[in-house]
Order: structure tokens, then C-alpha cells, then sequence
């Protein structure tokens, strides 16, 4: 495996405010790396020092082996970005506009140009300011996977898109990574990312809160479970380490399950249980779990 | 279609430039027509009782030649002082101004570095500053014998225009350098207009402050003061503004490369 990004206590002050606290995160070449946090935890801090539109206070990173200050030009060349807040000067042509960051990296990236923008349903004759902001995002989208750059650096892709457009967008992201290239996108929303990501980590206030395979997530991830017996149960007897919200109505119980569900199902086999529905976990609740405690003093 | 940074900045400036240059030209004509009315005994008259500091203020005390003339009105107040607007709006446009707008990032994450964006954008300018002169020299040239002033040398007028774009590109570099440095385009604009209305005036009236001193950095003593249009290409003091020019980029480009890009 080869690492494509790899920052070593990355750290990024702002006057007093601090922006990110020494962030130690390796990505690997051909994954999908959703990074999650809410608005304000620094996400866009650290893709910005990605791609030296700042420097660090602390720490070191390397992109595709590269120096993002030193290396800046060569390392550009590599990589496709969209920014959070996409911004284009609004005169222009759809067609122009992208003509003109394709010339400028200047590798054949314009010939995508029409096939990319008829597959996200982009006019290429309209005049940028005439464009509503969902339509806005596809020409960023565009200008981000035109040139089919070995990492894609993706601030929010998903903002503004409509439901379709983000299946396409998920599409596009998907057969990035069997294409081998490597994605590093963030969201504020965990079900966007967790449909693609292979990996995600947590942002919260400037540090990195959690890190693991999505897979492994949905593990831990609290799930309802619904037990029907074939008679009335004490809820007492499943009071058990990860079981929460107890509740029995007749020959009914409900819980959420957060973890390994074994320890319930040992205590229910004891009965004659006559159904078990069992929910998919809600990432999104895990997700929240990380900014329910000390959730003042919002970095920003 | 633009390739480069260079020709897109120019591509997406044509409105405003040709706006600029056109209406400088006209300003000037406007100016410079006047001159067979104003040459005769009247005007002398009617001048005769101001102060003469103020006469020396605004150079008034040769407005019955040509280049006198030329040099009091057409080249003296209002032309430099739109070049120089136009320098400053177009110099913190050039960082600033797409700093706040927030396309720098998109710019800065292509393959182009930031001292070539710079360089881009500071040509960008002189192109621009320098249609500007061609556009009001050609203009002179053409009303030259309609309006009397055949005894200005084309020569001459061409030496006016050069230190004209010279001080457009002077301004620019500085708004230029200060967006590099700060990043914020209405403070920037702000601060290159009121420093040249400040040289402006210590180049006309510093003397008779007792600031003679001023003269000597102000960059219109430097674009007006050798009289060109009476003597000529003055190499020196045109070496002078682009001199500065070139160090005023300088500077930029070292705070630029070390700074954090604005959100």
C-alpha cells in the first residue's frame, strides 16, 4: 500500500484560535477517506494546508510523497480540487471557464470537458452567474475530475446538489477509486460519506476524535433491537453493559444496542423468543455521540 | 480562449479597460481642443492676478505654448490622476480582490505558483496601463494639427505617454504589493488613491509648504517634472518609476509566498 497523504502532528494556529491540533492521519492510494465534522472543526483548515493556501504551525505533511510548499506546482499538477465555497468570476461561460483551468494544467484535461458535464446535466453555454448554486457545484465538480488527477481533495462536494446529481457524484467518486485514484472528501453529513467512504475520521474542535473503517463503525454503532417472547419479561433481567432505553410492554421489549448485540441475545435465549427485528445502525447518531459532551466553545 | 493567467486577466478586463482607456482619451482631447481658445490674450489676463503660488501649483505660468499648456492641463490634473485610479483599482484587484472573492484558491490549487500568478497579473497591467497611453497618444497625434499643438513634437507626446503608463504602472505595482501583503481590496484601493492624491499634491504644492522635500518622492515629479513634452524622453526619471515598480513587485512577491491565503 502506498500512502498518498500522510500528516504528522499537523497543527495550524490562528492568533490564539487554534484551527487544528496535531492531526497524525495516513490515507492509503485508491481509498475513499471521508472526513466528518461539523461546520467549524477544521476540515477546511486541513485541506487548505493540503494544498499550501496556508501553512502549518506545526507539524509536517506529504502529498503523493510530496512537500505541499516546496513541491507546490508539481504536486498541484496530481491533484483535482474543489473548494468549499466554489467561486468563479460569473461573466464567463461555463465552456470558458473550464477551458481556461484546463489550459492551465495544460494535459488534454479539456477533452473530459463535455462528456463530464453532460453526465451531471451542465450546460456549458450558460454564463456562470446565471447558474443556481447547485448547477455552480457541478462546474466545480467538473474542473475536480476532468483531468482524472491521482488525488481528489473534495471540501463539502455534495452541497447544493440535488438527490440525483449527488448519485451521480457518489457514482463518479466510486469508479474513481476502481480507476485506482485516491479520494478525500468532507462532510458535515455522515449518511453523504458513508455510503462511498471506505474510512472515516471525526473532526471536533481541531482534533481528531475517531478514525476507522466504515465497516467497523456500523459495529460499534447503536442499533434498535425489538424482542418478542411468547410471554411477559422483566426488563431488569437485560439490563446489560451497551443496553440502553429498556422498555417492555406485555411480551415486548425494546432497547438500543450499542456494540455486540451477543450479551442480548444469550440473556433473550433464556426465553422463547418468538421474533427479533433488528435495525440498521444510524451512523449519523454515532456521528452525534462525538459533539454531545463539552459541546460549547465552538472553534472556528 | 485564454491559456494563461496573463490573457484571462486582460480577456476578462476588456469591458473595464477599454472603458478606462477610452474615457482618458476623450478626457484628454476634451483638454487638448480647448488650447486654440485658450492661447489668445484672455486667458493670460484672466491669470495674471492669481497667486503665484497657485500658478506654480498647478503649472500655469506658461499656458501660452503648447507644451505648456499640455503639460498645465491635458497631462497636469485629470489624465494622470484617472491612470492612476485606474492603477490602483486594477493592481488590488489583481491579489485582493480575487483573495476575498475566494478564486484565488481554486487559481493557487492549479499548477501555477504564486509568484507567476503575481507576475501574470502585474503584466496584465502594464498591458493595460500601456493601451492606455497608446490610446491617448494616438489620439493627441491625431487632433495635434486641428488643435494648434504642431509645436509639440509627435516625439514629445510619445515621451508624456511613456512616463503616463509608467506612473499607472507605479500605482499598480503599489496596489499591487499592498494586496500581497494584506489581502483586502477596499483597503487597498483606498490606500493606493489617497497616497497618489497625497504625492499628487506634494508634487504641485510641498514646495510652497516648505516641504521642497516632497518633491523628490513623489512619483509625479518624476512622470511630469522633467517636462517631456518640451525636452523629450527623459530616461532618467522614467527609469526612475519603473525602477520602483519592479521593487514594489518585489516586495509583494516576497510577502505573498510567505503569507496564508485569506478566506
Amino acid at each position: 500500500m502506498e500512502t498518498v497523504i500522510q500528516l504528522d502532528g499537523l497543527a495550524k494556529t490562528y492568533g490564539r484560535r487554534r484551527g487544528l491540533t496535531e492531526l497524525t492521519l495516513d490515507v492509503q492510494r485508491g481509498e475513499i477517506f471521508g472526513y466528518l465534522g461539523p461546520n467549524g472543526a477544521g476540515k477546511s483548515t486541513t485541506i487548505r494546508l493540503l494544498l499550501d493556501l496556508i501553512r502549518p504551525t506545526g507539524g509536517t505533511a506529504r502529498v503523493l510523497g510530496l512537500d505541499p510548499r516546496a513541491d507546490a506546482v508539481a504536486l498541484h499538477r496530481r491533484l483535482g480540487y474543489l473548494a468549499g465555497d466554489f467561486v468563479v468570476d460569473g461573466r464567463q461561460t461555463v465552456r470558458e471557464c473550464l477551458a481556461f483551468l484546463a489550459a492551465l494544467r495544460g494535459d488534454g484535461a479539456a477533452a473530459r470537458i463535455p462528456a463530464l458535464a453532460d453526465r451531471l446535466d451542465l450546460d456549458l453555454t450558460a454564463r456562470i452567474h446565471s447558474l443556481s448554486k447547485g448547477n455552480r457545484q457541478k462546474v466545480g465538480l467538473v474542473q475536480a475530475f476532468m483531468h482524472a488527477p491521482e488525488l481528489l481533495i473534495l471540501d463539502e462536494p455534495t452541497s447544493g446538489l440535488d438527490p440525483l446529481v449527488q448519485r451521480t457524484f457518489l457514482e463518479l467518486v466510486t469508479e474513481a477509486r476502481d480507476n485506482g485514484q485516491t479520494v478525500f472528501m468532507s462532510s458535515h453529513i455522515m449518511s453523504e460519506v458513508q455510503a462511498v467512504a471506505d474510512r472515516v475520521g471525526i473532526l471536533r474542535e481541531g482534533r481528531l476524535v475517531a478514525l476507522d473503517r466504515v465497516e467497523n463503525m456500523r459495529e460499534r454503532a447503536v442499533r434498535k433491537v425489538t424482542l418478542t417472547f411468547d410471554a411477559p419479561v422483566d426488563p431488569a433481567e437485560f439490563d446489560l453493559p451497551g443496553v440502553t432505553d429498556l422498555a417492555a410492554d406485555g411480551n415486548v421489549l425494546t432497547c438500543r444496542v450499542a456494540g455486540s448485540p451477543d450479551a442480548l441475545v444469550k440473556a433473550a435465549a433464556r426465553h422463547t423468543v418468538t421474533g427479533l427485528l433488528s435495525e440498521e445502525p444510524d451512523l449519523e447518531e454515532l456521528f452525534l455521540t462525538y459533539y454531545q459532551h463539552e459541546g460549547a466553545g465552538h472553534v472556528a | 480562449m485564454s491559456r494563461n493567467v496573463f490573457t484571462k486577466t486582460l480577456w476578462d478586463a476588456r469591458r473595464s479597460l477599454l472603458g478606462w482607456s477610452v474615457g482618458t482619451t476623450l478626457v484628454a482631447l476634451m483638454y487638448a481642443s480647448f488650447f486654440p481658445s485658450m492661447s489668445g490674450g484672455a486667458m493670460a489676463d484672466a491669470l495674471k492676478n492669481l497667486p503665484d503660488a497657485l500658478k506654480e501649483g498647478f503649472h500655469l505660468d506658461d499656458l501660452g505654448s503648447a507644451a505648456g499648456y499640455l503639460g498645465a492641463n491635458t497631462f497636469g490634473i485629470v489624465v494622470p490622476l484617472l491612470v492612476l485610479f485606474y492603477g490602483a483599482s486594477t493592481g488590488a484587484r489583481a491579489v485582493a480582490g480575487d483573495e476575498e472573492s475566494g478564486q484565488l484558491d481554486l487559481l493557487l490549487a492549479h499548477p501555477l505558483s504564486r509568484t507567476s500568478l503575481v507576475l501574470q497579473r502585474f503584466g496584465a497591467l502594464v498591458a493595460g496601463s500601456t493601451g492606455i497611453a497608446v490610446l491617448v497618444f494616438v489620439g493627441l497625434v491625431a487632433i495635434r494639427g486641428a488643435a494648434e499643438l504642431g509645436s509639440v513634437s509627435v516625439t514629445n507626446l510619445a515621451a508624456q505617454c511613456l512616463n503616463l503608463a509608467l506612473l499607472g504602472i507605479l500605482f499598480g505595482a503599489l496596489a499591487l504589493c499592498a494586496g500581497s501583503v494584506v489581502g483586502r481590496r477596499g483597503l487597498v484601493f483606498a490606500t493606493t488613491a489617497a497616497v497618489g492624491v497625497l504625492t499628487y499634491a506634494a508634487n504641485s504644492f510641498g514646495a510652497q509648504l516648505g516641504l521642497g522635500w516632497t518633491r523628490n518622492v513623489s512619483p509625479f515629479h518624476y512622470y511630469l517634472g522633467g517636462s517631456p513634452l518640451k525636452n523629450g524622453f527623459q530616461w532618467g526619471d522614467a527609469g526612475i518609476l519603473a525602477a520602483a515598480s519592479l521593487v514594489l513587485v518585489g516586495i509583494g512577491l516576497w510577502a505573498f509566498n510567505r503569507r496564508d491565503i485569506n478566506t
